[in-house]
Parts: structure tokens; C-alpha cells; sequence
């Protein structure tokens, strides 16, 4: 009798616990998830980047607080926000290559960060395939931030502040590679830009005036068989014709493939911010639009043997037609985005 | 009476409910007065017991070893020289190889270890064995990828033995390196006669992840640890299929031709030592 009372009062104290338990998943303590939300008539993202890194407004601004610290760099000078500052759309305003540690440069531009849930691969040449791992390339590279990753978390292990964050975002303050990586890409894959006055008139809320609109003739005539609307990129590495540059001699995305038809082929970037992604192309060598303009129009190499197809007669365009596409191009620029206080530094 | 009521309510664990052995109990009573969900819960979790206890008793340990030799002699760090089938001699300073996706066959069921990857470190006894529970019974073979599975390679940050912390992850161009030597030889060009084998690349013809299968017999036994030994011979690196000579090919580091060169010569270095029933 008696020791059927005990086991019985023993099970019923453990289903209690399941429910104390079932309780505390859905209680305060736990992270707020946030949904992500694409832009009506947009694509579906290339991969479902949150699909294993449940997006949560803790895990964005653990996210935020690390790619604006400066820690996560050998001597403390460059966060990832030195080379991608929200004003230049995260892009590196002005600099065709970007300064790292001790004095060094970068051997490519920086890209623009924005609407990266919809790029199966990164980098200009496509070398990395998934945007949790992409922090460790400008991490460890000499010429970038310099660091390793041991050395970074045990600087965000020693601030109070990581550890209360970490726990906010993931449940417990354990601080890892995989959760500092996993809260970088919920900051990142949250920047989507579709807020220019090209999404307005998409949208139906203003008109675009007419020296715009003439341009928008030009880009869906000559631009969008690369430049693909909405995301004014279909990902693609293509081969644009430009004259190797000897100093640097990089041969772009065979470096990855080890194909030589990959021969100095080179992500086509988006169009969106453009007109504050100066200078342009892999090298920053075009430091205006009408410069890369002209580039299309005239400086194509056309006996480059993998020339992409679509430029063998290189884009002939009139003076008239090449302003009225820079009027159309400065319309991609999406001041929501480099205003906004949910992606500045806090 | 009592005895007999007690023992029902022991061995089964189902039949909690019923009437006639809690009526008189203040246990009952707290019992009926809660909610029918949990009492629901109540009876899962003695289904869930008595399943436990009945797997329990068909369930067996596998445990793999593996023994770093260089011709048959186990390898010594740093210190050890060895010498090649091309009479170049050599000293292994770093050996590190991924091991997944392990599973034992037998005529039906294979039995999959769950999240199976280890990273071999020959600095590292810790990291030589590792163990899995499956099933009892006979089991014909037992296979493993020398590597990790292409999908592991573009699923983003990833943790445990996968953690890039392990140095075996290239941050310039995402993919695990699924196997590493390092150390050195008179007959390396490079600076400080360095030698640098580090083997990697997932997708397309660039695939060096190697599914080694070993013929092996052997008998999981319930409630007990059968352990395989496995003999890796890092000497197979430079000999055939493929003849590779540390003064042509002092250092590999990139996927492509050589690395698959590498792979395919590295892929025939295991055997299978012993395998035994450690009784527990």
C-alpha cells in the first residue's frame, strides 16, 4: 500500500515536470522570433537561409553588435562594418580596394551587402557557399581582420555583455563558432533593399519622369539579359570583357572551378544602390557609371574567347540613351535601407 | 491480495488506471482530479519505460578503433623517419582525416550511427575510438566515409567535430579539408622541407570524399561491446594507384587533379586488424 502511494505520487511528480518544462518553451527567457519577409512579387530566396538558424530579434542584434565590433578583428580597427558601411549600402564608399591589418589591402572590392538570402553563392568569384561560413574568409585572411576564430570567442567570452546576449538569442550563454556565425547571418540576411524609387513605381506610388523612364527602356533593352528584375542580378559569373589587370592577375571564378572556360568570369552584381557602390567592377577600376557605361558600349575586348554571348557586339548605345540609363540607375538607390536605425550601429 | 495488486501495477505500468487498485488510495483521488491530458501523458510515459527496457535488451555497443601504422609500425609524431616506396624519406609532424556516415550491415536493417562524424586526430589518443549503440546480431560488413558528405560541406556553420575551430574548414573556399599531413622531408623543395598534403573538395569532379568498405564479420552481442580495429597505413599515401613522389608533389592544397590523385591512393590505407567481444 504504502509503496504504492510513493510510486504513484513519484510519476505524478515527473509528468509535473513535463509540463513546468512544457511551460518554460513558450515563457518569457526565451528568444522572440521574427519572421522574414519577402518583398511581394520577389523570387523565392535561393536557399532558405533560416531555415536551420530559427531568425530571432536577439540572434539579429547579437547578429548587428558583432559585425559592428571591432574585436572580431586582430588589432581591434576593423569590424566588418569597415568595409561595409550602411551608408554605401555596405559597400566600401570610394575605396576600390579596402584596408586590413598592418597596412595591407584587399585584392578585390567589396561587394554591397543586401538581399543576400537570394544569392546561392558569394564572393565575386563564388568561393563561398552558404552566408554562415562567409564571416570566417575576411575573418582569417592576413590582409582582412587577421584573426582566428579561437582568439574571437575567447574576447566575446571574457564581456559580460556577449554572454548575456548569446543567452538572450540561443537559450544558455555558451558562446561558440556556430552561434556567432549563425547570429552574423541573421544581421546580414536581414538587409533586403526594395525600398528605391524603382520598388515605388513597381508598386504604383510615383511615376518615374521621363528621362528615367527612357532609361528603364535602355536597361530592360540592353542591361536585364544579366540584370534580371527584381534583384537587378541573376547570379551568374560571366566573362564582361574587360582587359585582364596584370598587377593583380586574378582569374576570377577558375580559381574555384579549376575550369578554364571560368577564365576571369566574375559574379554579375546587382544594380540596386549602384549609384553609391562606386567604383565598380571586381577591381574598382571605374570610378563612375558612365565610365563602366562607356566600357559596355566601347571597351569591350570582343577577342576574349569566353567572352559572355551576350556582349560579342559589345551594348552600342547614344550619349542620349547612356544619361537617361544613369537617371534610371540612380532611381535603384533605396534610402530606406541606408537610413535605417534597425541595421545602424547601436 | 494486496501482493497481487501491487505486482500488477509494478511489471505492466498501463494499467495504472484502473479502478479497482487506486479506489481506496488518496493517490486515486489526486489522480482522477487531474485533467485527462495528463493522465494521457501518464500512460505514455509507461509505455515509454517498459519500451525502453525491452530495446535496452536488444541493443549492443560497436566500438571503432583505429591504429596509425607507417608499414606496419605504429606512427610516432615528429619524431619517427620514414621512408616511401621511392626511398624518400620523411616525418610526419600533424595527421588528421574525418570519419562519417559509419554503418554496420548485416543481411537486412543496416544499422546508421546518428550524426556520425569524427575527426581522427593522431595527436589526440582521445580521438582514435568512438562507440555507437545498434542492434544485436550477425553483421557482414561495415563501411564509412573517409571525409564529410557533400551536404555537411554547404549547410553553413556547423559545430562539434564539423566546428571550423578544428582547422579543417577553408575559409577561402568553402569545404572541408577531409584529410591532413603535415610534416617533413630532405626531398621537399618547399621552405624548411616542409610537406603539405591537405586533401579537400566536395561537388563535381572535384569529389574527394572516399567510401571505405571493410569486409568484416563480426557479432554484436545485447548488453555487450564488440570492438573493430582498424589499421590505417599512412605509407599507402605516395604508392599506387596513383605513384606520387614527395620531390614532384611536396604539397597539396587546393581541390583538383592531385587531390583526387592523393584520395584515391589514401582511400586503400585502411584494414580491418580485429575484431572483438569485450564482455561488459
Amino acid at each position: 500500500m504504502k509503496t504504492r502511494v510513493i510510486i504513484s505520487l513519484a510519476v505524478l511528480f515527473f509528468t509535473a515536470q513535463f509540463f513546468i518544462g512544457a511551460k518554460e518553451i513558450a515563457g518569457p527567457g526565451k528568444p522572440t522570433y521574427i519572421s522574414f519577409t519577402i518583398p511581394p512579387g520577389w523570387p523565392k530566396p535561393a536557399h532558405d537561409i533560416f531555415a536551420n538558424n530559427k531568425l530571432s530579434e536577439e540572434g539579429f542584434q547579437l547578429g548587428r553588435k558583432l559585425f559592428y565590433d571591432g574585436r572580431l578583428s586582430k588589432d581591434g580597427n576593423f569590424p566588418c562594418a569597415s568595409c561595409h558601411q550602411q551608408f554605401a549600402a555596405f559597400a566600401n564608399y570610394e575605396h576600390d580596394f579596402s584596408h586590413g591589418f598592418n597596412n595591407s589591402f584587399t585584392t578585390r572590392n567589396a561587394p554591397a551587402l543586401f538581399n543576400l538570402a537570394w544569392m546561392p553563392l558569394l564572393h565575386w568569384d563564388g568561393s563561398i557557399n552558404h552566408i554562415e561560413v562567409q564571416p570566417l574568409a575576411p575573418l582569417t585572411a592576413h590582409n582582412e581582420m587577421a584573426e582566428n576564430i579561437d582568439s574571437v570567442l575567447k574576447k566575446l567570452k571574457a564581456d559580460t555583455a556577449y554572454k548575456r546576449m548569446f543567452k538572450a538569442a540561443f537559450g544558455d550563454g555558451i558562446i561558440n563558432s556556430q552561434r556567432m556565425l549563425k547570429a552574423l547571418a541573421q544581421f546580414t540576411g536581414c538587409i533586403v533593399s526594395s525600398n528605391s524609387k524603382y520598388d515605388k513605381v513597381q508598386r504604383g506610388e510615383t511615376s518615374f519622369t521621363q528621362s528615367e523612364l527612357n532609361g528603364y527602356n535602355t536597361f530592360k533593352a540592353k542591361c536585364a539579359g544579366c540584370h534580371k528584375e527584381p534583384l537587378f542580378t541573376d547570379n551568374t559569373f560571366r566573362n564582361n570583357g574587360m582587359p585582364i589587370n596584370t598587377s593583380l592577375n586574378d582569374p576570377g571564378r577558375m580559381k574555384v572551378t579549376g575550369d578554364r572556360n571560368d577564365s576571369l568570369k566574375f559574379k554579375v552584381p546587382s544594380l540596386r544602390n549602384v549609384a553609391l557602390t562606386f567604383p565598380y567592377m571586381h577591381d574598382g577600376r571605374f570610378t563612375t557609371l558612365g565610365l563602366v557605361i562607356d566600357h559596355y558600349r566601347t571597351g569591350i575586348q570582343v577577342n576574349q574567347s569566353n567572352l559572355d554571348s551576350l556582349l560579342k557586339n559589345r551594348l552600342p548605345m547614344t550619349n542620349q540613351e547612356k544619361n537617361s540609363l544613369i537617371y534610371f540607375l540612380n532611381t535603384l538607390t533605396d534610402s530606406t535601407l541606408i537610413h535605417s536605425a534597425r541595421f545602424a550601429e547601436h | 491480495m494486496n501482493k497481487q495488486r501491487n505486482r500488477i501495477f509494478f511489471v505492466p505500468g498501463l494499467w495504472i488506471t484502473d479502478q479497482q487498485l487506486l479506489r481506496r488510495t488518496l493517490v486515486h483521488k489526486q489522480y482522477y482530479s487531474t485533467p485527462l491530458l495528463q493522465r494521457f501523458f501518464l500512460l505514455l510515459i509507461s509505455i515509454f519505460f517498459s519500451f525502453s527496457v525491452f530495446a535496452q535488451k536488444q541493443t549492443g555497443t560497436l566500438k571503432i578503433s583505429f591504429i596509425n601504422t607507417v608499414n606496419g609500425i605504429p606512427l610516432v609524431l615528429n619524431d619517427s623517419v620514414y621512408n616511401n616506396s621511392f626511398k624518400e624519406t620523411y616525418s610526419i609532424s600533424k595527421l588528421k582525416y574525418y570519419i562519417s556516415n559509419v554503418r554496420a550491415n548485416k543481411a537486412s536493417n543496416p544499422q546508421k550511427e546518428k550524426n556520425s562524424y569524427h575527426l581522427v586526430n593522431a595527436a589526440d589518443t582521445t580521438s582514435l575510438h568512438f562507440s555507437f549503440s545498434l542492434k544485436s546480431g550477425n553483421y557482414t560488413s561495415f563501411d564509412f566515409l573517409l571525409g564529410v558528405d557533400s551536404l555537411r560541406n554547404c549547410s553553413g556553420a556547423q559545430s562539434g567535430a564539423l566546428d571550423p575551430l578544428n582547422d579543417m574548414f577553408w575559409t577561402w573556399n568553402s569545404g572541408y579539408v577531409m584529410f591532413k599531413l603535415e610534416g617533413s622531408s630532405p626531398q621537399s623543395g618547399q621552405v624548411n622541407n616542409r610537406i603539405e598534403y591537405h586533401i579537400g573538395g566536395y561537388a563535381g569532379a572535384n569529389n574527394v570524399i572516399k567510401k571505405i568498405s571493410l569486409p568484416a564479420a563480426f557479432e554484436v552481442i545485447a548488453g555487450n561491446t564488440t570492438e573493430l580495429i582498424i589499421e590505417t597505413d599512412i605509407n599507402k599515401l605516395w604508392l599506387g594507384p596513383n605513384d606520387i613522389s614527395i620531390v614532384q608533389s611536396p604539397v597539396c592544397s587546393t581541390p583538383g587533379a592531385l587531390a583526387k590523385k592523393v584520395a584515391a591512393n589514401y582511400s586503400k590505407m585502411f584494414s580491418l586488424k580485429n575484431a572483438m567481444i569485450i564482455k561488459n
